[in-house]
């Protein structure tokens, strides 16, 4: 039994090599497989099930409130951006550049002004959806027909009328589009937030230091992956729930 | 004038529209888009704006609504003049149809309709009840007010921004190229529905389009216009017709403006030829005494109710008394009511000289002939080619 493979480096891993006599002792311990290069361990997963949940909820409590956080911003100046023309190009630039800045990077360059933890995890989240979800707000309105927004203007709309019933009810397909990339990217992007101290499921990912167990990451990338997948098909059931004339035309 | 019944129904009168001295300046052209224009449209007609593209009608239909807004000059509706009026509730008493239509496709049909209804406040079941109303006037069937816009076609979709634009009832409506983007077949439906609609509604209306023959079929009076929204001619569809102002307005009307005055006429508008009628049994002197003389020089054959038959030729003469089976058939039979043009079209197509008209009850009323309508046309050449080559009747 032999450990060979990615794991062999591991100091738990490595452990195995001290001695068979302390390798059995060890290996009928309470952690049975996890001297293994085994990709899952069922024993381990039962008992430590339970540790998951408090993570999950702070992981999906972070994607919440970065999502709607960003969403409120991103929507507010596509808004902006949509009356007044010469605004697209620089809030473009603007959140382009939030979107490039790396992750940990991020982390760090808000440490001076709001600290380790939740709020500088939920600051970079919520940068980080605004240029999706600008962008295909501002596409949804600007895919409006003319002529609809014309009929609009001489049936005696008026310009807020004509925003609010007719160009962002027919803008909601892009604008859920965006918001489903901006959440399931959000998701993923969330388990950093470990690094800044935010929790999260990241903290399943990163235990103890450099140490890394491939049971718990197993187990929670497959939480996050269900969760952005939940996310996904609330969403599109959300958009399906506000768009009924779009099934109709198609059917 | 509304007609009694639509103001029965709660109608509001049709007001007159009128320019005064109407411009509009867009930034950075040399010439105005519209330049001091003045024009009356009374209450209650068809006023069609008709010109080359370019030519500043559309943008003169859309001053009315402001949805271009004057540089200069006035607009008045009614006597009250636009300026003076909130723009979006101006506009939600004044009908607007557009090419491309333009229905909301996130609103059902009768959303759809009902949309200037719900901005004016009306409750819920006055807006149904209007949009069922004016979906029958449009001849739309029921069924479609659950329907959404991208499950009609594009004639029904036009349709309903018809009923749409008529929802509120509006004294006035703009219809711009209403029925350019409809296929032949429906566009021409849909121009008879509107007459017919039209001569119960009597709105005003302004009709912007660059199709001399829809301006003719559908105006009670044509603009048109020129490049810089001048009108070269404000005429009666007739009197454009017979008497264009200049060379503008003759090329634009076409060399065929003699074939396009046929469209405006009824067979029972020109005054037509008596054949010699000959009854079944009737001594053939007695027809060939009427003969001599007659406008048509071939005897007609009719029933006891002076029903045609058909023509009598040389060999039926020959004979003692008429027979009841005529030697050559009718050939068309045209009906009082048939538009000049149709007619025209029937006569050639039956490779045909004459045609009985018919009235209401079948009865004889006259004869038609290629001479008449070329006689109509004044075109002198053409008569006497048609004389030398006129032969018996089919």
């Amino acid at each position: 039994m032999s450990v060979a493979g990615p794991l062999a480096s591991l100091p738990l891993a490595a452990a195995g090599e001290v001695g068979e006599g302390f390798f059995k002792e060890r290996s009928s311990d309470t952690l049975p497989c996890q001297a293994t290069d085994k990709l899952f361990c069922f024993d381990w997963a039962k008992e430590n099930i339970g540790s998951f949940g408090t993570p999950t909820l702070q992981h999906l409590e972070l994607v919440a409130i970065s999502v709607a956080a960003g969403f409120a911003i991103a929507f507010a100046l596509a808004l902006l951006a949509h009356r007044r023309r010469w605004l697209q190009p620089p809030l473009l630039a603007a959140t382009g550049v939030l979107y490039t800045v790396p992750s940990i990077a991020f982390f760090f360059l808000l440490l001076p002004i709001t600290g380790l933890g939740r709020d500088s995890v939920i600051i970079a989240l919520s940068a980080y959806t605004l240029q999706i979800i600008y962008r295909n707000t501002l596409a949804g309105l600007a895919n409006v027909p003319d002529s609809v927004r014309d009929a609009a203007r001489g049936m005696g709309l008026t310009e807020r009328q004509i925003l609010w019933r007719v160009e962002l009810p027919l803008a909601t397909p892009e604008i859920v589009a965006g918001l489903r990339i901006a959440t399931v990217s959000t998701v993923a992007i969330a388990t950093l937030a470990v690094l800044a101290s935010g929790g999260g499921l990241g903290v399943k990912f990163y235990t103890g230091g450099n140490l890394t167990f491939l049971t718990s990451i197993v187990i929670a990338g497959a939480i996050a992956i269900a969760m952005a997948l939940a996310f996904d098909v609330v969403l599109l059931g959300i958009q399906r729930l506000l768009t009924p004339w779009r099934r109709a035309a198609s059917g | 004038m509304p007609s009694p019944e639509v103001t029965s129904q709660g109608s509001s009168d049709a007001s007159a529209v009128r320019y005064e001295r109407a411009t509009k300046r867009y930034e950075g052209s040399a010439e105005p888009a519209v330049d001091e224009l003045d024009l009356e449209v009374a209450a209650g007609e068809v006023c069609v704006l008709v010109g080359p593209s370019g030519c500043g009608k559309t943008t003169a239909m859309r001053l009315v609504n402001r949805t271009v807004e004057l540089s200069a000059g006035d607009v008045k509706i009614g006597g009250s003049s636009v300026r003076e009026r909130d723009p979006a509730r101006l506009r939600r008493e004044i009908g607007y149809v557009i090419q491309q239509i333009g229905l909301f496709p996130h609103r059902t049909i009768a959303e759809n309709v009902g949309t200037v209804p719900r901005l004016l406040g009306w409750g819920r079941e006055r807006i149904d009840a209007r949009s069922e109303e004016l979906l029958e006037l449009v001849g739309l069937e029921p069924e479609l007010a659950g329907r959404y816009p991208a499950q009609l076609s594009g004639g029904q979709q036009q349709r309903v921004g018809v009923a749409r634009a008529l929802a509120a009832d509006p004294p006035v409506m703009l219809m711009d190229e209403p029925f350019g983007a409809i296929d032949p077949i429906n566009r021409e439906r849909l121009q008879n529905e509107f007459l017919r609609l039209q001569a119960e509604i009597r709105k005003t209306v302004l009709f912007v389009t660059h199709d001399i023959d829809e301006a003719i079929k559908m105006g009670d009076r044509i603009a048109v216009m020129r490049r810089g929204g001048r009108v070269a001619q404000y005429a009666t569809p007739a009197e454009l017709l017979m008497d264009p102002a200049d060379e503008f307005v003759e090329d634009f009307v076409g060399a065929d403006r003699a074939l396009k005055r046929l469209a405006l006429m009824r067979v029972a508008d020109i005054d037509l030829w008596e054949a010699p009628l000959a009854f079944v049994g009737q001594a053939t002197a007695e027809v060939r005494a009427k003969l001599a003389g007659a406008e048509v020089p071939y005897p007609l054959l009719v029933d006891s109710e002076r029903r045609p038959l058909g023509w009598l030729s040389e060999r039926d003469l020959a004979a003692e008394t008429v027979p009841a089976r005529p030697d050559s058939p009718l050939g068309p039979l045209l009906d009082r009511d048939d538009v000049m043009r149709d007619a025209l079209a029937d006569l050639l197509q039956g490779e045909a000289q004459y045609a009985a008209v018919a009235d209401r009850e079948g009865r004889i009323a006259g004869v038609l002939s290629i001479e008449i309508i070329s006689e109509f046309l004044g075109s002198p050449a053409a008569k006497a080619e048609e004389r030398g080559a006129a032969e018996r009747p089919r």
